[in-house]
C-alpha cells in the first residue's frame, strides 16, 4: 500500500514535470526573447497562488482517503481570513494571535464536521454542505459586506524570519506537506486513516477506532483550509467573505488528480500538493495562449477527466 | 498507467501548441483585462480594443477571470506582468487588493492604466471612465424628479469595486438632498445578474409600497425579466448602463431612465492610451472622464442610432 501511494505521488510529479516541459516548449518565445513562462517569477507566482489550493488539498487528501468529503474547504478560507482580518484590524490582537484564531475557526468548522458526521451519522456530503453554508454566512456576518485591509496595518516590507510575504503560501504548503506525508504514510494513524476509507466495517472490528480517525481527518482538513485563509488574508493583504468562492471543487480536484480515491482507501498528501500544482501551472500557462480567451476552463476540465479516466482504467487493470 | 497519462497530457498539450503565437517582432503587446469576461458590458470594451488594436498596429490580450473572484484577477494580473507585456490596463474588482501589484508592475516599468474602475492609491498612469459619483447623482436627482421629491426607495449594488461604491455615494448624496424621500435598503447583489431577479422579486413582496428603485449597475437591465414583478404604475426604476436590451425595457416603460458609460470607449482609449504612453508621450493628468449618456424614453432612439455607429467604429 506505501509503494501504491509512492507510485501515485511520482505519477503525479511525472506529470507535473512533462507539463511544465511542454508548456516552457510551447511558450518559449521564438524571437530570442527571455520565455515568459520558464522564469524563476513565473514559478514564484505558479507557488503562490497553487498553495492555497495546496494546503486544503492536503487536507481533503486525508478527508477523502478516510471514506469522507469535505465542501466547506473555500467557505473556511474565507471565514478564516475574516476572523484574522476583524481581530487584527478591528480589535487590535497581536498579528500572531489573530492568524491563531484563524486557525483555531476553522478547526472549530472541522470538528463541528466531525460531530454531524460520527455522532449525528449524516452522510459527508450533506454535513459539509451544511458546514459550508454556516461558515459562509458566518463570514457574511461577522464583515456584513465589508472587507478588512489587512495590508495597511502592516508594515511596509513586511518579512517574517525575514522570509519575503509572497514566498510563504508555499513555504507553509511545504510544512504541512512533509508533516502530513509521514503521518499517513509512517504512522499507525496514517495507516487506520486508509483502513478506514477503504473498509470501515473492517476497520472497526479489527479495533481501528472509526470515531477518533474521522473526528482527526475533518479537524485536520478544517484546520488546513483555515491556514489556507489565514495565509490568504495576510499576503494578500484583504479578509473578506466572498473570497475563495468555488475553491473547494478544485481542491477536491487536486486531491483526487494527486492519486486520492473518492472511493475511499487511497490518499497522497504529496500527490494532492502536485495535483494543485499541477491545475496551477494549467490557470497559468492557458492565458498565455493566444486565442484561447473564453476556453481555459474546457480545457482545465478535459485534462481533469483524461487524467481520471487514465487513472480508473489502470487502477482496474491493477485490480 | 504512467505512460498514458504522459501521452495523454502530451498529446493535449501539443494540441495547444500547434497555435501559431509568435507576434510579429517588435510589435507592443498590452494586456486589457476586464473585472470577468461574463459580465456583458465588457464585452463591448474587447471589440473596440481589438479594432482600434488593429488600427494602431499593436496586439490585445483580452483577459480576465471566468466569476468575479478577485485573487483570480489578481493571479491574472500577475502573470502579465511576469510575461513582461509593454502595458496593461485593467477594471478593477478590488483596487485596494491590486494596489500593489499594479505598483511592482509601475516600478518594474510596465505601464498601467485602470479604466471602468479604479485603484486610486495605486500608481496607475490614468484612469478613463465615467466620474462614477457624477454618474451616481445623475441616477439619483433623476429618480427623485420622477418622484416628485417624495417616496421609499430601495438602492442595489454590489459591495467591493471602487466605481460601484462611488456611484452609491453620489446617488446617496443626491437622494438626501431630498427630505421626503426614504432609502428603505440597499441591496448587494454582488454582481450577479441573476441574484438581482431574487432580490427584486423578495423585496417587491416585503415592501408592496415601495415608489422606487435605483440600481447603480446594470444587473436589473441586463436581463429582460428581472423588473417583473415591479409594478411599474406605482414604481419607478433607474439603472446605470444601457447596453442591450436596456433600451427595450426603457420602451416597454420597465425602467424610466438609464445612465450609459462609453464601453466602446473603455476598449479603445485604453488601447490609445497604452499606445502613446509606449511611444512615450506620457499623460499630464490621471483622470480621463469620459462622460455619461443619460438616456429616457425622450431620447432613446437617437441614442439606438448612435449605439449602431459606434458599433461600426464610426
Amino acid at each position: 500500500m506505501i509503494r501504491r501511494r509512492l507510485v501515485s505521488g511520482a505519477s503525479a510529479a511525472l506529470i507535473l514535470a512533462i507539463e511544465f516541459a511542454l508548456f516552457a516548449f510551447v511558450l518559449a518565445p521564438r524571437d530570442g526573447r527571455p520565455s515568459t513562462f520558464a522564469n524563476l517569477a513565473n514559478v514564484g507566482l505558479i507557488l503562490k497562488y497553487s498553495s492555497i489550493y495546496g494546503i486544503g488539498a492536503i487536507g481533503a487528501a486525508m478527508i477523502i482517503g478516510a471514506g469522507g468529503i469535505d465542501l466547506a474547504a473555500g467557505s473556511v478560507i474565507a471565514l478564516a481570513s475574516v476572523t484574522t482580518g476583524h481581530l487584527f484590524v478591528v480589535d487590535g490582537w497581536p498579528l500572531a494571535i489573530a492568524m491563531a484564531a484563524g486557525l483555531l475557526i476553522g478547526a472549530l468548522v472541522g470538528a463541528v464536521a466531525a460531530l454531524l458526521v460520527v455522532r449525528a451519522q449524516l452522510p459527508p456530503f450533506i454535513a459539509t454542505l451544511g458546514t459550508m453554508g454556516v461558515a459562509r454566512g458566518a463570514a457574511f456576518v461577522i464583515t456584513e459586506g465589508r472587507f478588512y485591509d489587512l495590508s495597511g496595518h502592516l508594515p511596509a516590507g513586511f518579512a517574517p524570519f525575514g522570509v519575503p510575504l509572497g514566498a510563504w503560501p508555499g513555504v507553509l504548503m511545504f510544512v504541512a506537506a512533509v508533516i502530513f506525508h509521514v503521518v499517513v504514510i509512517y504512522t499507525a494513524l496514517g495507516r487506520h486513516l486508509l483502513a478506514v476509507g477503504g473498509n470501515e466495517l473492517a476497520a472497526c472490528y479489527a479495533g481501528v477506532r472509526v470515531a477518533r480517525v474521522k473526528t482527526f481527518v475533518y479537524v485536520t482538513g478544517g484546520t488546513l483550509a483555515g491556514l489556507a485563509g489565514v495565509v490568504l488574508a495576510v499576503v494578500q493583504g484583504q479578509g473578506k467573505a466572498d473570497l475563495a468562492t468555488g475553491y473547494e471543487l478544485d481542491i477536491i480536484a487536486a486531491a483526487v488528480i494527486g492519486g486520492a480515491s473518492l472511493s475511499g482507501g487511497r490518499a497522497s498528501v504529496v500527490g494532492a500538493v502536485l495535483g494543485s500544482l499541477i491545475f496551477g501551472v494549467l490557470r497559468n500557462a492557458l492565458p498565455q495562449i493566444p486565442g484561447g480567451t473564453y476556453a481555459d476552463r474546457l480545457i482545465i476540465g478535459v485534462a481533469v477527466l483524461l487524467i481520471a479516466v487514465m487513472d480508473r482504467v489502470a487502477a482496474r487493470r491493477g485490480d | 498507467m504512467t505512460f498514458r497519462r504522459f501521452v495523454a497530457l502530451g498529446l493535449l498539450v501539443a494540441v495547444l501548441g500547434c497555435a501559431d503565437r509568435s507576434p510579429p517582432p517588435n510589435r507592443l503587446r498590452f494586456a486589457i483585462i476586464p473585472k470577468a469576461i461574463h459580465i456583458p458590458v465588457f464585452e463591448y470594451a474587447r471589440i473596440a480594443a481589438e479594432r482600434t488594436a488593429k488600427e494602431l498596429g499593436v496586439e490585445v490580450v483580452w483577459r480576465g477571470a471566468e466569476t468575479t473572484d478577485e485573487i483570480r484577477q489578481k493571479e491574472i494580473l500577475e502573470s502579465f506582468i511576469s510575461q513582461r507585456v509593454d502595458g496593461i490596463a485593467i477594471s478593477c474588482l478590488n483596487g485596494d487588493l491590486l494596489t500593489d501589484a499594479i505598483d511592482r508592475a509601475v516600478d518594474a516599468g510596465i505601464p498601467v492604466i485602470t479604466w471602468d474602475s479604479d485603484a486610486p492609491k495605486s500608481k496607475r498612469l490614468a484612469f478613463y471612465g465615467v466620474n462614477d459619483v457624477e454618474g451616481g447623482r445623475a441616477l439619483g436627482d433623476g429618480l427623485a424628479k420622477l418622484l416628485g421629491g417624495r417616496g421609499r426607495v430601495a438602492l442595489i449594488t454590489s459591495l467591493g469595486a471602487d466605481n460601484l461604491q462611488k456611484r452609491l455615494e453620489g446617488a446617496q448624496a443626491a437622494l438626501a438632498q431630498y427630505p421626503d424621500i426614504t432609502i428603505v435598503e440597499t441591496f448587494d447583489v454582488r454582481d450577479d445578474a441573476v441574484r438581482v431577479a431574487e432580490v427584486i422579486a423578495s423585496a417587491s413582496q416585503r415592501y408592496p409600497d415601495l415608489d422606487g428603485w435605483l440600481s447603480v449597475g446594470g444587473w436589473p437591465v441586463f436581463v429582460r425579466n428581472a423588473l417583473d414583478p415591479v409594478d411599474t404604475s406605482r414604481t419607478k426604476v433607474v439603472a446605470f448602463d444601457t447596453i442591450p436590451p436596456a433600451p427595450d425595457l426603457l420602451r416597454a416603460g420597465k425602467v424610466q431612465l438609464l445612465v450609459g458609460q462609453k464601453y466602446f470607449g473603455w476598449g479603445e482609449e485604453s488601447v490609445r492610451l497604452l499606445k502613446q504612453i509606449a511611444d512615450g508621450q506620457h499623460p499630464t493628468e490621471v483622470y480621463h472622464y469620459s462622460g455619461i449618456d443619460v438616456v429616457t424614453r425622450e431620447n432613446v432612439e437617437a441614442y439606438a442610432e448612435q449605439w449602431k455607429r459606434w458599433e461600426a467604429g464610426r
